[in-house]
């Protein structure tokens, strides 16, 4: 199986965490026999590209990171653009996103079932999986341990085309937290993290407090 | 205060909310962005960890921006496509990220960034076009959580008068 790619990013290729997470997933999809090809969304001068692959493939896999709750507005954008296909194409999702817990996913998953049909394409699921904030912030063997789960998610994906299988549902975790574990994070986003996000910002030249105020 | 962002090239839509509201003292501004120079969110988190409360695309929107903090309803109105509101609706949202903080916290039982700012602006939609109705009355209410308010509703084009009597 042939499969195009196209990254929904806004953020650029280096920076995209969308990009770590299909690093890993393509390394899993290959080992598994299939050939892909890829673009990104946040480059506006490959768009012409991607609508010709969109027109030509008939396997075809979004990946995107969840912005308020939907798609982001750039890959709207994009979207917008395409013509819809015959019901020869199918397209697979890989919605991402910061917040850990699988319900904060579950709306950008609905609406990616009512776009499938909009395009005129045959919905072949989506790989929901949270907490993806630090990738872009994580040294090599940080991301790898985020990641690496994602190269099964391939090999799957090559053997079955879709994203339909109990292992694939089973990816997301936990749709929400117990009480006491949200109790324990709770106190991590009081303490350790609030440092690292502090520590983050400083390394980036950043002067202010995080809360600050700009705006009376 | 209400904020009525208008997003489509369509004043008239805007028009005719002004009347329906006119004689019933609402403090309203009312923002003809459908001109505007407005960019897409680039999730650059420049507006968390770098210049907090400041977006780095330094383009019309910070106008909206500034005006949203003030307001305890926004509303916005849209095009459609694909089923939901177009990108340029959907960038109004996406770019309100700057009213959040990096950090988090539980409310109810999920995780919500902090405010940065004490006002809370409840949201609402009027659309033009065709839609998923259910599903968009849905991500309005999800997206209104992120902004520790609630939804207001969604309403097509037809239905100002329904939209109107929201206002206050």
């Amino acid at each position: 199986m042939h499969v195009l790619i196209i990254n929904g990013s806004p953020r650029v290729k280096k920076y995209s965490n969308t990009d770590k997470i299909l690093a890993k997933f393509t390394e899993g999809l290959t080992e598994g026999g299939s050939t892909f090809e890829q673009y990104e969304v946040s480059d506006r001068g490959s768009w012409d590209s991607i609508r010709d692959a969109f027109g030509k493939n008939t396997n075809i896999l979004i990946a995107l990171p969840l912005y308020v709750e939907c798609i982001p507005g750039l890959l709207m954008e994009f979207l917008e653009t395409l013509t819809p296909k015959n019901k020869d194409t199918s397209i697979a999702y890989i919605l991402q996103s910061g917040f850990a817990e699988g319900v904060q996913l579950r709306c950008g998953e609905a609406y990616l079932k009512i776009l499938t049909e909009k395009l005129g394409c045959n919905y072949a699921g989506t790989l929901v999986k949270g907490d993806n904030f630090s990738i872009r912030f994580f040294n090599e063997d940080q991301r790898d341990k985020v990641t690496t789960p994602y190269m099964e998610m391939g090999r799957i994906f090559a053997k079955k085309g879709d994203f339909e299988s109990e292992e694939c549902k089973k990816f997301t975790g936990p749709e929400i937290f117990p009480l006491g574990v949200r109790i324990m994070v709770g106190l991590v986003f009081k303490t350790f993290a609030k440092k690292s996000f502090k520590r983050v910002a400083a390394d980036w030249g950043c002067t202010k407090p995080l809360d600050y105020r700009p705006y009376k | 205060m209400v904020l009525i962002v208008n997003t489509t090239k369509d004043t008239s839509i805007s028009e005719e909310i002004r009347r329906n509201i006119s004689d019933k003292g609402i403090d309203a501004e009312i923002i003809e962005a459908g001109e505007m120079r407005i960019s897409h969110c680039i999730g650059c988190n420049f507006c968390w960890l770098k210049t907090p409360g400041e977006c780095s695309v330094k383009d019309d929107y910070e106008q909206i921006l500034k005006r949203i903090i003030h307001a305890n309803q926004m509303w916005v109105i849209s095009d459609t496509a694909l089923g939901f509101i177009d990108h340029k609706g959907k960038n109004i949202f996406d770019r309100i990220l700057p009213i959040a903080t990096m950090y988090l916290t539980f409310k109810g039982d999920q995780m919500r960034h902090v405010r940065r700012y004490k006002n809370t602006t409840d949201i609402g939609l009027i659309y033009k076009g065709d839609v998923e109705k259910d599903f968009l009355l849905r991500w309005n209410e999800r997206a209104a959580l992120n902004f520790h308010s609630k939804s207001l509703g969604v309403f097509s084009t037809d239905e100002i008068k329904e939209a109107a009597s929201c206002m206050c």
